[in-house]
């Protein structure tokens, strides 16, 4: 079951995105005195975006491939995972690269694999001194600072 | 004969110890900024230009071009071991390198690498050495029309990358397309899908789509588990990191494929060494006898990208030398340390400089024995994060990627990007769509349309201008016969069902 | 260290008695030198070399730090300049692409009038050129079959609003003759293509075309400048073959951010006079065959302004959107 909702769904945003990008081509030049315009390859490969998302979608429709159903836990794990590195990304300008990235690791180390938070806040403080010495101090590299001068 | 004479007083010039040291200082920066992902050689030859001012040309040009190939030798390590590619043309190598890496030869896939590369940027050497005027001039008769069918050729290679459904790999590389797309039209001067914001304008660079779609993506899809060992069996002893002589053999056909086709692709100054590699390990890949196994963890899926990228080295300087034509990003700074330093590369340059060109090309035949020397060593090194314990790699990895991203263009932003590849990667792993052909797509994109649209303005919108010539003509062909590959497996299957079913 | 705080004391007094005495703004810290390209590209070159000069001939108390702003067809640099409002410690290089792209980008937030200009420095001419075994001899015998065959001819260049479809746009305006263009995004494949016989014509840097010219794969018909180039007395400009055409200058310069003291800018103003003068920059200029294009900050005010109209006229006529 889970395969059919997974392809039918992604076929359906790509039925969407490709609508989008005709639409956008369309509003483009197609063809102009000086040879094809902006609108030319976007507008074909929009075309062929939608031919093969319907595709997609039809034949998951009628002939489901059988699959292993969604196991949301691993899911959950993932997006979890994936929530901590956008945050530290967001965190990036206000605290400077090393404090947010030690935050990311502590979380990762001390929540999503609970390992005690001596270790893991070892683990965040070791990993922000050896990429201060790698990037910042051995090759030069500028990194967002944060208030705190590093 | 001129060329052995050239090629003595070239030795002469290269093995002084000042040059030589030089060309190890030039090559061991190569190799470590090829290590790290985002730092590219075109940066840091930048960045080192002003040094160079009060160096003797001929050294300065040892150094620079020992950085150039040196990165390309490096690039292909966290490729290989963290599925992290470090550079642009080392996304192919992540295909099979990273694969091997699982099944316990990742010290046989670096192995398998640092050979290639050797073996093929000895002979992009060799050819710059021996072919450079002829092929500079062939070089010139590709225009936009063959440029098209060459694009058009790499993007049939989707056939060879896809996996299960022909459909969804299509669809993937659409969707590079797509985002190839975004920024400004050349043509017009109009901005294209970028929503609005300036940052867009310039599209969305290659790296952050490669490092976001296979490494965070990987990353996310181990994280289901929570893995309590290390990510990769660790292998023990000298000879588990080693390739071994059946995998050597393996790659003969690789070695040989690698180092022409890069080389050839290389002296394009409008194609690149990402397309050499994409259409190298396609090759491998139409020509092998088990087509199959490709995505698995074959060592000739390592060598002949890692060989093709090695040797474009060599090729891209032809145009370079011989034209004063820069194929690439490296080589325009190249060019542009030239001419600061009062040399002009073109046609007379071998002629009124030949201690300079014939001191390059011998310092390259020595760089790039020091670097099988300076890499052999390293792989036992490089190999212990495969030690590292799950917990604490991930974040490692979550952190380089950030680094080697925000380094590209010091931009949060990108950074932003990089966390929403990240996630698509991620989605496509779970819903099986496969990531080398959205690359395929993105990195041929551009390419692709510009020729398309350069040509039909030649020809005032006349479509047989891609088949009234000749090259041209063959190569869509050659790309017409790719698609249609699958097509007749299938139909074969369908007749042998038959017969066994009438018979 | 020693040689190094040594070389900066040497500096600073080399510094103080150059300056005039009502300059009494210094640099104190590392001076920020803002580029619009990647590491490599042309501003950057140019930047990398002049804070190399500042350094070698002591010309400046501190360090001239490159710092690549690249993205967003240089308006990434440009937003970056204009937000630094009050810094005195941030410089940037433009070109002609900062006074013309915010015509033709409605992402632009800010334009060249959100900056304080400080000098012009060069000027970059450029030359006409075809392949050598092409028919045409001069710019006339090319804009005549031009004229009789519509269409027919090619010309390699950049995006459409660069320099070279400035000028086939004002020489077809001019003579009514009609010939394609074709874009290619880096100036090596616009030489291939010509070299290749896939374009007839093409607008190409003197010291790109050097080579080919000595090699006789490529003549040159014309040059866009205001007077002949040294390295070609033999070849017209546009307007001494006969066609009147306004000439298109690529510039090139430093503008700083706005809200500085008058003293800051005369500072800046000084330095790269300072600049303008040694071997060096001379020596440069004759490699690059740029022109000395030395201005100050007031008469480049008036420039920009003279110069953005110009470039709006022609944009338009050449059927770009121009959005401001």
């Amino acid at each position: 079951m889970r395969r059919l909702n997974g392809d039918v769904l992604s076929g359906a945003v790509l039925v969407a995105l490709g609508v989008y990008v005709i639409i956008e081509a369309l509003g483009w030049n197609y063809m102009s005195e000086e040879g094809p315009g902006p609108g030319f390859f976007p507008l074909w490969y929009g075309i062929a975006m939608v031919v093969l998302s319907l595709v997609l979608v039809l034949r998951s429709a009628i002939n489901p491939a059988p699959g292993a159903p969604a196991d949301w836990t691993a899911i959950g794990r993932a997006l979890l995972a994936w929530a901590a590195f956008a945050g530290c990304v967001a965190l990036m300008q206000p605290l400077g690269f090393l404090l947010s990235f030690a935050l990311l690791t502590l979380f990762v180390v001390a929540v999503m694999y609970g390992r005690p938070l001596k270790i893991a806040m070892a683990a965040a403080v070791g990993n922000a001194v050896v990429f201060y010495f790698l990037f910042v101090l051995a090759l030069d590299l500028s990194l967002p600072v944060g208030p705190l001068g590093f | 004969m001129e060329a052995l004479i050239g090629l003595g007083q070239g030795f002469a010039v290269a093995l002084q110890p000042m040059n030589l040291f030089w060309c190890f200082i030039g090559v061991f920066l190569g190799t470590v900024i090829g290590v790290l992902p985002g730092l590219g050689p075109a940066a840091t030859i930048a960045m080192l230009l002003p040094l160079t001012f009060n160096m003797p040309p001929t050294s300065a040009v040892i150094m620079l071009a020992g950085i150039y190939y040196g990165a390309k030798y490096g690039g292909s390590t966290t490729a290989i071991l963290l599925n992290v590619p470090g550079e642009s043309a080392s996304v192919v190598t992540c295909l099979d390198g990273y694969q091997m890496a699982r099944k316990g030869r990742g010290g046989a896939a670096l192995g398998i690498a640092a050979i290639s590369s050797f073996v093929a940027g000895t002979f992009g050497v060799l050819g710059l050495m021996l072919l450079a005027p002829p092929l500079a001039k062939f070089a010139l008769t590709f225009s936009s029309p063959e440029y098209f069918a060459l694009m058009s050729l790499g993007l049939a290679m989707v056939v060879l990358l896809a996996g299960a459904s022909m459909v969804k790999a299509l669809l993937a590389m659409l969707v590079g397309l797509w985002i190839a797309s975004m920024g400004i039209d050349l043509f017009s001067d109009s901005a294209r899908f970028t929503f609005g914001t300036a940052h867009l304008l310039d599209g969305i660079d290659f790296v952050v789509v490669a490092i976001g779609v296979f490494a965070l993506g990987e990353v996310l899809g181990n994280m289901e588990k929570r893995g309590e060992g290390t990510l990769l069996p660790v292998p023990k002893g000298l000879r588990n990191l080693l390739p071994t002589m059946a995998e050597l053999k393996a790659c003969r056909f690789a070695f040989v494929n690698g180092s022409v086709i890069g080389f050839l692709i290389g002296v394009l100054p409008g194609a690149g060494s990402t397309i050499a590699s994409f259409i190298s390990y396609g090759v491998e890949k139409a020509m092998s006898k088990h087509p199959e196994k490709f995505g698995t963890g074959v060592p000739e899926g390592v060598a002949a990208p890692e060989g093709a990228n090695n040797s474009e080295t060599g090729g891209s300087l032809v145009p370079l030398l011989t034209l004063g034509i820069p194929g690439s990003g490296t080589t325009a700074i190249l060019l542009a340390a030239f001419i600061l330093w009062g040399l002009r590369p073109g046609p007379l340059m071998i002629q009124d400089n030949p201690e300079l060109f014939w001191g390059l090309v011998a310092s390259m035949y020595v760089g790039n024995v020091m670097l099988l020397v300076l890499n052999l060593p390293l792989i036992p090194l490089f190999a212990q994060i495969l030690k590292v314990r799950e917990y604490l790699l991930y974040p490692i990895i979550f952190g380089i990627s950030l680094v080697g991203v925000y380094t590209v263009s010091g931009s949060i932003f990108d950074c932003v990007l990089l966390a929403l590849f990240g996630l698509l990667g991620y989605l496509m792993r779970r819903l099986d769509y496969p990531s080398a052909p959205l690359i395929l797509g993105l990195v041929l994109g551009n390419l692709m349309e510009r020729a398309l649209r350069q040509s039909l303005m030649m020809s005032n919108g006349d479509m047989s201008i891609f088949v009234s010539r000749p090259i041209s003509a063959t190569m869509l062909f050659l790309a017409v016969v790719l698609l249609c590959l699958p097509l007749f497996r299938k139909f074969n299957s369908l007749r042998i069902k038959a017969i066994e079913e009438n018979g | 260290m020693k040689l190094r705080s040594s070389i900066i004391i040497a500096a600073c007094a080399a510094a103080l008695a150059a300056a005039p005495a009502w300059a009494q703004f210094k640099p104190t810290k590392p001076v920020e030198f803002i580029v619009h390209t990647g590491p490599g590209g042309g501003a950057d070159v140019l930047a990398r070399f002049i804070s190399q000069v500042f350094e070698k001939e002591n010309l400046a108390p501190v360090r001239f730090q490159v710092s690549n702003r690249d993205g967003g067809g240089g308006l990434r640099a440009m937003a970056y300049v204009a937000e630094k409002k009050g810094d005195t410690h941030a410089i940037a290089v433009f070109t002609g692409n900062w006074l013309t792209n915010p015509l033709t980008r409605a992402e632009a937030k800010y334009t060249i009038k959100d900056m304080t200009p400080v000098v012009r420095l060069v000027l970059e001419p450029a030359l006409i050129a075809v392949k050598a075994d092409a028919p045409h001899k001069t710019l006339k015998d090319f804009i005549d079959e031009a004229k009789a065959k519509p269409k027919t001819l090619k010309q390699s260049g950049g995006s459409i609003t660069s320099r070279d479809n400035v000028v086939r746009q004002l020489l077809m305006k001019a003579t009514g003759a009609d010939w394609a263009y074709i874009s290619f995004p880096g100036g090596g494949e616009r030489i291939a293509a010509l070299l290749g016989g896939h374009v007839n014509m093409m607008v190409v840097e003197p010291q790109e075309a050097g080579e080919h010219i000595k090699a006789g794969n490529m003549r040159v018909i014309a040059q866009v400048s205001d007077k002949r180039l040294a390295g070609f007395p033999n070849v017209p400009t546009i307007q001494e073959a006969g066609f009147n055409i306004p000439n298109v200058e690529q510039v090139r310069g430093i503008v700083m951010p706005t809200g500085v003291a008058p003293d800051v800018i005369a500072y800046y103003e000084d330095l790269f006079q300072r600049l303008t003068k040694t071997a060096t920059w001379r020596k440069y200029l004759d490699d690059q065959q740029f022109q000395d294009g030395y201005m100050k900050s007031a008469e480049l005010a008036k420039y920009f302004d003279v110069f953005t109209d110009q470039m709006r006229d022609i944009l338009t006529e050449a059927g770009a959107k121009v959005v401001r």
